[in-house]
């Protein structure tokens, strides 16, 4: 009887401990004297890019060994891999909250002195600076690729039947009417995935509301219901132009519709291309800038940094890294990365762009663009889902007021950070 | 000295598996309990910031809608699929043809990932339902009931319920095994058939795993993420966040996680006080039959 | 209620045919999987007609593609090990921890105390214990499979704990009496006796923690992360990017992965219905 308990337990311990050795090994530190530089990006779709650069780069340098990870979820693994304190060296991410967030953690190298920074455009370095909680010295991120929204369109449609591109609310209002008196859809939302309600909303607030609204408020110099209202206003104004039930309709679903002509135009960024291609490989596609007010000129783009690396403050080998940056950003790299992923380039120089991106082309070389506001909503405010909350229910004034306050509630430790700021450094401590 | 024996060969299973339970299940909770005194955000540096995350949690409109979301979808959920999951329990119990392939294909909605189950019902919400409804004129059909502040949860409740049919059902098969053919005999002689045979000789006999399959129908349906998150993602109008979706949406996602675990504790006494008394009272009754 | 003629030899049609047109709401969903399987994502569309029309050719390309992604057999390998582990220790440790709890817990406070313990801790959200978990486990360097195999060992034990106690309840206490007047101790009547009676429990218990865990995708995904190591849900997520999902061929990977799971569902079904306890109570 004896026996039999000993024996139960041993093969317990035996499944367990083989359990145990199965996953053990693999985890053995290569111990040749190449540096070893570890980056993570978040962009799984880019993975065939990344390997190409990871390959080429590999067999141009013999001191230092460059792994590129491309895990599916990366913001989970990346927050996972930062409690496991495994922290890889480069870290690909974009240019959002979480951005601001691990800044805030202390957690990115100070990277000011890569020379690299020098060809970066200026737009962009604004842009993340902007995406500091509490303006901090010396730079933290490369921005590496951009994308850009507003209003996507069918060519052939719009040829056939001899639209204009519209340059003023206006005019885009009468476009509207033009297209629905010819019988032909022109919107299609897919508001049923929350986040395709920050499409139109961030291209209008580009227009509408100052860029750094956001940090505006913080520092306690106005309010969401001064300066959104104009934005909240007119983005029920386009309500009537989509198809009916938006909130049925998922992010997929519009794109199919747009890419099978049900509709003439798709307020959406230039990420949506690949799988409005995947629908319909063929199809001419071309943008423009949301023209959200009344002047001719005074349109500026929607464009946020896609992916930009960050040093993390742990890593080792600092010029190493650098080696790995001063690579990424060589002209024909960034074009493998362009090419794969139909994304506007951070730096300076003669890039190809993709064609869709034509009608924006201009505003892209002049640097005039303005950041997603949504970069600055903290996620678990859900600003996303109550915008469709706001477009279902349609109260202004509530809503306005309500955004006022939830914001007040998620970003109270934030706001107090920042006052604290300005109590140091005087009234006023505004930046840019 | 027999008694003495058996009492500790008990001991002996049962103190490595309480420790092996508290070192994976408890040490973890306590130390999430702890996170729920800061405004920790997952990563990174973090203070302490006391009860707040406590006094905050019950003054959340949010936090309040998902507990009356998550109730409601609960109870009706785990009573749909209790009536469904032990009438089909006992026709595949029964005698009747295609008995495996039966039992096989009855089982396929438990398999399929929530993606494919997303997609599928969406479409048929979105697309063939409303095509329908409009074809037979039946109003409430004639637009997509996840659209629909009203509906939405409803269909949710479809959905779930037609995935966790299997799984409840398979509970109650196993159950039905115990159930010894004499007291049939015994019954047949009475003359009970049908109802009156199911009301008093299955029915007490299969009480220990209705119990059961009511305890782990409310667990599941109150834990409620995955069809949330295939289904509707917490819309429309943010009507159906469930608590489990905003703890994990907002914890892990967002920077909420010293907050979220102020949720998660409250929201794991609130459970588990319900599931004792569910147990406690479900106990009793099985020992009065 | 449906009629029972359980001990009556004859086919009960009726039931056989209910339970038939039942399937329509199981083949319905299943036949729009499969289609989308077949298609090309060019042959998506918005309109009922052409969601439920067959593809324009048959051919296995989205399943060898979808396999070629995923890296199909080293993610199934993975898969397969961690749920057949878990299942074998779930069905050996449970089942002893039910019936060491389940036996005592009417007359002893102790056992009465870790069974509410043990069936109180699936109530706890698994998001707050993540992040205490991820680091725990990495600490003790199980940051791996055999990580996610004890996770999973704990995770299922409350719903086993209270399965296997559940089923115990209709076990008379006279079958291991009887052994025990023969001079058995209570380990050999445990494996002799009880272990074999609770077949149709050790099977169901089977099903339900395989089916938890081939599916799941949470746990293994933040504890073996960075480990380089894949299960199908995991290398599944390849399909769905932050602004595309390829459905066509998530839905071939997702129908591969259905196969395995199933077939080891109907033989443990078998096991579920040879009805032990049956033959064994008279």
């Amino acid at each position: 009887m004896r026996k039999v308990k000993l024996f139960t337990w041993a093969a317990l311990a035996g499944i367990l401990g083989s359990g145990m050795v199965l996953s053990g090994c693999g985890a053995s530190e290569k111990d040749n004297e190449k540096t070893k530089i570890e980056m993570v990006q978040y962009k799984p779709e880019a993975v065939k890019a990344f390997e190409k650069m990871e390959e080429k780069f590999n067999a141009s340098h013999d001191d230092i060994e460059l792994v590129i990870e491309s895990p599916n979820e990366a913001m989970t693994v990346l927050k996972t891999r930062f409690i496991k304190e495994d922290q890889p060296d480069i870290i690909g991410i974009g240019g959002d909250i979480n951005y601001s967030n691990f800044l805030d953690a202390d957690m990115l190298m100070d990277i000011s002195d890569f020379e690299g920074l020098a060809d970066i455009k200026q737009a962009y370095l604004d842009i993340d600076k902007n995406l500091e909680f509490i303006p901090k010295d010396g730079v933290y991120a490369v921005p590496y690729a951009a994308n850009a929204a507003g209003i996507l369109y069918n060519k052939d449609m719009f040829e056939e039947n001899g639209w204009e591109i519209p340059e003023t609310w206006n005019e885009f209002l009468e476009l509207l009417d033009t297209i629905q008196a010819s019988g032909q859809q022109p919107l299609y939302f897919g508001f049923k995935d929350v986040w395709t309600c920050l499409a139109p909303w961030n291209a209008m607030a580009c227009d509408l509301a100052p860029a750094d609204v956001c940090q505006q408020v913080n520092r306690g110099e106005t309010t969401f219901s001064v300066e959104y209202r104009e934005l909240a206003e007119k983005i029920l104004q386009l309500l009537p132009y989509a198809q009916e039930d938006p909130y049925a309709y998922s992010y997929n679903d519009a794109c199919t519709a747009f890419a099978r002509g049900e509709s003439a135009m798709y307020c959406i960024g230039s990420y949506a291309v690949p799988q409005i291609k995947s629908v319909n490989p063929d199809m001419n596609i071309d943008s423009f800038v949301f023209p959200a007010n009344d002047s001719a000129d005074g349109q500026i783009l929607n464009s946020g940094v896609d992916l930009q690396f960050c040093v993390m403050e742990d890593c080792k080998d600092k010029e190493a890294a650098y080696e790995v940056l001063r690579f990424m950003l060589e002209d024909e790299n960034i074009q493998i990365y362009l090419d794969d992923q139909n994304a506007v380039p951070c730096k300076e120089g003669d890039f190809t762009l993709p064609s869709m991106l034509d009608g924006m082309k201009e505003y892209i070389e002049q640097g005039k663009m303005t950041d997603y506001q949504d970069h600055y909503y903290p996620a678990e405010m859900a600003v996303d889902a109550m915008i469709q909350t706001y477009l279902m229910n349609q109260d202004t004034d509530a809503w306005l007021k309500k955004f006022d306050s939830d914001w007040k509630r998620y970003n109270r430790d934030l706001i107090r950070k920042v006052q604290e700021y300005q109590e140091e450094n005087g009234e006023g401590g505004s930046r840019s | 000295m027999k008694g003495n024996d058996r009492k500790r060969t008990f001991l002996l299973i049962t103190i490595p598996i309480l420790a092996l339970f508290f070192v994976f299940n408890t040490l973890p909770l306590i130390k999430g309990f702890i996170y729920s005194f800061t405004n920790f955000k997952g990563y990174g540096s973090y203070d302490w910031v006391g009860l707040r995350n406590y006094i905050d949690l019950f003054q959340d409109v949010r936090v309040g809608k998902s507990y009356l979301f998550t109730f409601k979808f609960a109870i009706v959920a785990t009573i749909i699929v209790n009536i469904f999951s032990l009438i089909l329990a006992l026709g595949l119990n029964s005698k009747i043809r295609a008995k495996s392939a039966l039992r096989g294909i009855y089982f396929i909605p438990n398999v399929l990932g929530g993606l494919v189950v997303g997609y599928i019902f969406s479409f048929i919400f979105t697309y063939i339902l409303p095509a329908v409804g409009k074809a037979l004129g039946i109003d409430f059909l004639s637009s997509s009931m996840l659209a629909d502040t009203k509906s939405a949860w409803f269909a949710i409740v479809i959905v779930a319920a037609w995935q966790a049919i299997a799984m409840n059902t398979i509970i109650y098969i196993s159950g039905l095994q115990t159930v010894p053919e004499d007291v049939y005999e015994a019954g047949a002689i009475d003359g009970a058939t049908g109802w009156t045979k199911f009301k008093n000789l299955t029915f007490p006999l299969i009480v220990p795993f209705f119990t059961i399959n009511m305890v782990l129908c409310m667990k599941n349906f109150l834990m409620a993420f995955d069809q949330i998150m295939a289904l509707t993602k917490g819309g429309p109008a943010q009507s159906t966040e469930s608590i489990s979706f905003l703890i994990y949406k907002n914890g892990m996602d967002g920077g909420q996680f010293g907050f979220q675990s102020a949720n998660a504790v409250i929201f794991f006494v609130v459970i588990v006080a319900i599931s004792v008394f569910q147990l406690t009272f479900m106990n009793k009754k099985e020992e009065q039959l | 209620m449906k009629e029972k003629c359980k001990h009556t030899g004859k086919t009960n049609w009726p039931v056989t045919i209910l339970l038939i047109m039942g399937c329509f709401t199981i083949f319905f969903p299943l036949y729009m999987a499969v289609i989308i399987a077949f298609k090309k994502p060019s042959e998506m569309t918005n309109d009922i007609m052409g969601a439920l029309s067959f593809p324009s050719s048959w051919s296995f390309d989205n399943f060898a593609e979808a396999m070629r992604v995923t890296d199909f057999w080293n993610s199934l390998g993975n898969s397969l090990l961690i749920t057949a582990l878990t299942v074998i220790i779930a069905i050996l440790v449970h089942s002893l921890a039910g019936y060491a709890i389940g036996r005592n817990m009417g007359n002893s406070k102790f056992y009465k105390f870790a069974y509410l313990y043990i069936v109180s801790g699936m109530f706890v959200p698994f998001a707050i214990l993540m992040m205490p978990l991820v680091k725990q486990t990495s600490q003790m360097g199980i940051g791996n499979r055999a990580g996610v195999i004890i996770l999973y060992v704990v995770f299922y034990m409350p719903m086993n704990l209270l399965l296997y106690s559940g089923y115990l309840k209709n076990i008379p206490l006279a079958l291991e009496e009887a052994a025990r007047v023969d001079g058995a101790g209570t380990w050999k009547t445990y494996w002799s006796i009880i272990f074999p009676v609770m077949k149709p429990m050790h099977a169901t218990v089977a099903v339900l923690t395989a089916l938890g865990t081939w599916n799941d995708v949470m746990t293994p995904l933040v504890i073996m992360s960075g480990t380089g190591k894949n299960t199908l849900p995991l290398a599944q997520l390849n399909f769905q990017t932050q602004f595309g999902t390829n459905y066509n061929l998530a839905f071939a990977s997702y129908l591969l992965a259905l196969i395995p799971i199933l077939l080891f569902y109907l033989f443990c079904q078998k096991q579920i219905l040879n009805g032990v306890v049956n033959g064994a109570v008279k």
